[in-house]
């Protein structure tokens, strides 16, 4: 499973059961880099990011426990922790800003490894950094 | 939709008459402030002279709009989150500014210069289109310059927008000014303020957006701001919250009825009673690295060529924040975790 999730320098996720921050840049390369490919999310998620084209898109409350090997998942709301065996890569989007935040994401980034970063101009984000990272070996 | 300007008249005169013959406003104003003194009255704000911000006319004060003004009793007492949830989230906006229509109001300063209510139906027709300005010139109450090593920025106090300048725009208005603490300026309200930013701009839609500065009896410096949210298009589906952001410093005793501080040693917040309250929450949340490290700051600044970390009030704590090997912890557990040690000095 490759886990996409969008944080803010807190590695904060959302605040009062909603999403920080979008920008449709971020939608875009998402699009972009799951072409081809599952994408499983939640029925929350669907709302924003459901009408991406060009993927098999895939709702399911349990979404992280279904998806297989080289599937990609959309975290937004979910704890990962419980599924941390089955994480392939984490693909981060950081928002460079702080927003309020009540549900963080629970996985210690520092204990992964980083093979990617690059960053470009949201559409209301000065800066998004995309990183991508693996299990250390 | 701009109001003709015998519209503006009538309402101008209605406001007028309210001001004068009615108390209405004066009671408002004593459950928000708690202090018996004069109504803050709302005025309009002239918005249209060199910007391409809409005019908007008001006569009703903020705090007339179904506002249910919190007294600072209700509060819990800061202990160590920048800001704390009030009626579940849930924000009280009337079902009449629930519209497409932006508009802001600003509060007359009272008879001791203190901001009142600012609301707003913030759209992105009111946002900023070009450079901020200097506010050095508005002093709001309590306002005193002075600074603290183990600041952030070392200055204590920040000139703190009700409604933040990316929202309205509104840059050196005193009725928009208020006397806060970095920590409740860039910890508190900033998040806020960043969360509606992006979302208006993203999304086209409004948000209404309500700052009200709550003062303890005749106190200069408040302490806290209510700040609520709610996004109208989507019936709050996007924004919608409702927090008392507290006006402290970690570290920093403060007197609320003058602005007067003092360090506490420590790690204690301030308050007039002098009582200690809690640091700031270490959590155990590390950011990305080096992100933005010169506005998130106030928490653990390790070196990654070293392996030292450096904490608020030691030698190179400020050094660090300008260094290409930084990197931030919430907490010197999560750096000790991360294989850094504490520096000595």
């Amino acid at each position: 499973m490759i886990v996409i999730v969008c944080l803010d320098d807190k590695k904060g996720m959302m605040f009062n059961h909603r999403r920080q921050s979008r920008d449709q840049a971020v939608t875009d390369r998402i699009q972009k880099i799951c072409a081809g490919k599952k994408l499983w999310m939640n029925a929350y998620s669907d709302k924003l990011y459901g009408s991406l084209e060009g993927m098999e898109m895939a709702i399911n409350v349990d979404f992280l426990s279904l998806a297989e090997i080289g599937e990609f998942s959309l975290i937004e709301s979910e704890s990962l922790a419980p599924f941390a065996e089955k994480i392939e890569q984490i693909i981060v989007f950081w928002w460079n800003r702080t927003y309020p935040a009540d549900i963080y994401l629970d996985l210690d980034l520092s204990q992964w490894e980083r093979k990617e970063r690059y960053e470009f101009p949201g559409a209301s984000h000065e800066k998004i950094t995309e990183e991508r990272y693996e299990r250390r070996k | 939709m701009k109001k003709t300007a015998l519209h503006r008249y009538l309402l101008l005169c209605m406001a007028v008459f309210c001001l004068l013959f009615t108390s209405c406003g004066q009671a408002e104003h004593t459950n928000l402030a708690g202090t018996g003194e004069p109504p803050a009255s709302v005025t309009e704000t002239p918005q249209n002279e060199g910007t391409s911000k809409p005019e908007v006319i008001t006569t009703e004060s903020p705090s007339e709009n179904g506002k249910e003004i919190i007294s600072i009793e209700e509060i819990p007492a800061y202990s160590g989150q920048p800001y704390v949830e009030i009626d579940g989230n849930q924000p009280k906006f009337p079902e009449k500014d629930k519209t497409k229509e932006s508009f802001e109001q600003y509060s007359e300063l009272d008879s001791l210069g203190r901001c009142g209510v600012a609301y707003a139906n913030v759209g992105k027709d009111l946002m900023p289109t070009g450079k901020r300005e200097s506010i050095g010139k508005v002093k709001p109450s309590g306002w005193h310059t002075v600074k603290y090593d183990i600041v952030e920025g070392k200055y204590l106090y920040n000139r703190c927008h009700l409604i933040g300048f990316q929202l309205t725009a509104e840059n050196a208005n005193e009725k928009n000014l208020i006397t806060g603490t970095r920590y409740m300026n860039t910890k508190g309200m900033l998040p806020f303020e960043n969360v509606v930013a992006d979302y208006v701009e993203e999304t086209g839609n409004h948000v209404l957006y309500r700052a009200t500065p709550i003062f303890e009896g005749k106190n200069l410096v408040a302490k806290g701001v209510q700040m609520e949210g709610y996004s109208v298009e989507d019936e709050g589906d996007g924004i919608c919250f409702n927090v008392f952001v507290y006006n402290v410093q970690p570290g920093i005793w403060i007197d609320y009825a003058t602005g007067e501080s003092r360090e506490d040693g420590g790690n204690s917040g301030g308050g007039k009673d002098g009582k200690k309250t809690p640091a700031p929450d270490a959590g155990s949340q590390t950011g990305q690295d080096g992100a933005d490290a010169k506005t998130e700051a106030v928490e653990i600044r390790g070196n990654k060529k070293s392996k030292i970390y450096h904490c608020p009030g030691q030698a190179s704590y400020e050094e660090m924040a300008d260094s290409d090997h930084l990197v931030v912890f919430r907490s010197e557990k999560e750096a000790q975790v991360a294989g850094y040690r504490k520096a000595k000095r």
